[in-house]
């Protein structure tokens, strides 16, 4: 890794990535979060990122908390700071630790619903969806809703990312998911990629684009099979 | 009455949409006037969702109300056509992904333009696109995805197309969430839509329907 000091790093990261970053960031690393409904609008994840970076003036290295989350990061440039991205298609992978790990999860069961301390955090899933729509539309049709948006998944996997308070969110997805039908899983997530993003060293699985180049698919495109 | 039918699809009525669907064709509408209808609905839906009204789930219910009122007006819509059916294109999610309300709605239009659909659904693995290219013998094979996931997928299932020797047999689209023109060369797809309007423009323009 680089020899920057950390304040003169920064980290902007979505809200359900902060959760990991932030017990093994430096007190001194300067941090902006992002709002994780973004996801959902890639374009406009886009200019917020980009409007982030130029704001970041004081930064020489912006390390970004997210993956490649719809192609958002594509096309972003920071003019003098270097910008560093886990190479994976998205927050998924930086929970398991690995785009691989992420890969052989969604090959074994892609009708998965994961769940993390962040997201149950957020609120911004369809279990909260539906109680949103219920009072929009009653509970009957917020219900016929919610089963319609889960006809493909069959399994809820709470990743266990070694959170304070565990119990608690273990819980809440354990519940949801016998309430809406899914098999409940427990999964163990792991740290190894949000260190690498933060320590380093940077290898084939960290994207670096240096100050004035931007990101490119390309940098994300998929290493050749082990 | 058709308005009514309209309000009722793009305001998220599923039994009032329905019961108009029934009473109108009872009462001797043109079933295409349904689907108009429908189309009208479709194209609310997708401005409330552009402008932040609408979510995810709306857009859901919306597409299984197609669902069920295409199922309805189907019957009658092919005596009104001499039973005859357009060119077959054959539609499914790729491997690894479950992302299927595009898809559906895709389906949906291209059946209501005269396309015969073959929806593979869902997570469908690359021997099954080829196998079914062998039998089904379709014109256009289009393959939907969401997930970034999925462009991998969509490289693969094309290649083993290619690899199976059918590739000058089929054109292939692809479409859904952030499907573009890099990705379609990525690859190796014919071209990309970006909505339903989009394939069914392409399934026309390559098999020379009207």
């Amino acid at each position: 890794m680089s020899a920057i000091p950390s304040t003169r790093t920064k980290v902007i990261a979505c809200a359900t990535v902060i959760e990991e970053m932030q017990p093994l960031m430096p007190a001194d690393m300067q941090r902006q979060v992002l709002e994780f409904g973004l996801h959902l609008r890639p374009g406009e994840l886009t200019k917020a990122l980009q409007a982030a970076i130029d704001a970041s003036t004081d930064a020489d290295l912006i390390l970004l908390g997210y993956g490649q989350c719809s192609r958002a990061v594509i096309g972003l440039v920071a003019k003098q700071a270097t910008l560093v991205v886990p190479r994976v298609d998205d927050c998924i992978a930086i929970f398991l630790g690995s785009r691989d790990a992420y890969h052989a999860q969604a090959s074994k069961e892609p009708g998965t619903y994961y769940l993390t301390k962040g997201w149950i955090e957020v609120g911004d899933s369809p279990f909260e969806e539906y109680k949103r729509m219920i009072g929009r539309y009653g509970e009957q049709r917020a219900l016929r809703m919610i089963k319609l948006m889960l006809k493909n998944y069959t399994r809820l996997a709470f990743i266990n990312t070694g959170v304070y308070e565990l119990e608690r969110y273990r819980e809440y997805a354990r519940q949801t998911a016998e309430r809406f039908g899914l098999r409940f899983e427990e999964i163990e997530g792991a740290p190894s990629l949000v260190e690498k993003l933060l320590r380093g060293p940077w290898d084939d699985e960290i994207v670096v684009c240096p100050p004035g180049q931007t990101i490119t698919y390309e940098m994300f495109a998929p290493l050749p099979q082990k | 009455m058709s308005d009514e039918l309209v309000k009722a699809i793009a305001d998220m009525q599923e039994e009032e949409a329905l019961a108009l669907t029934k009473k109108l064709l009872d009462g001797g509408a043109e079933p295409i006037a349904i689907l108009n209808a429908c189309r009208a609905a479709m194209e609310i839906v997708g401005q409330r969702f552009e402008k932040n009204e609408y979510f995810i789930p709306e857009l859901i219910l919306a597409g299984e109300m197609l669902k069920t009122i295409s199922a309805e007006v189907k019957p009658r819509l092919k005596q009104s056509v001499d039973g005859k059916k357009g060119a077959k294109v054959l539609l499914g999610t790729v491997q690894g992904d479950i992302h299927d309300i595009g898809k559906d709605i895709v389906s949906f239009m291209l059946d209501v333009n005269g396309f015969e659909v073959k929806d593979l659904g869902v997570d469908v693995p690359v021997a099954k696109f080829v196998e079914e290219i062998k039998t089904y013998q379709p014109a256009v094979v289009a393959l939907s995805g969401f997930l970034t996931l999925a462009y991998t997928s969509m490289k693969e299932t094309v290649e083993a197309i290619a690899a199976a020797g059918l590739r000058q047999q089929v054109k292939i689209m692809i479409g859904g969430g952030t499907m573009d023109q890099q990705i379609c060369a990525y690859a190796g797809a014919d071209a990309f839509g970006k909505d339903a309007m989009a394939a069914v423009a392409l399934a026309k323009e390559w098999t020379g329907a009207k």
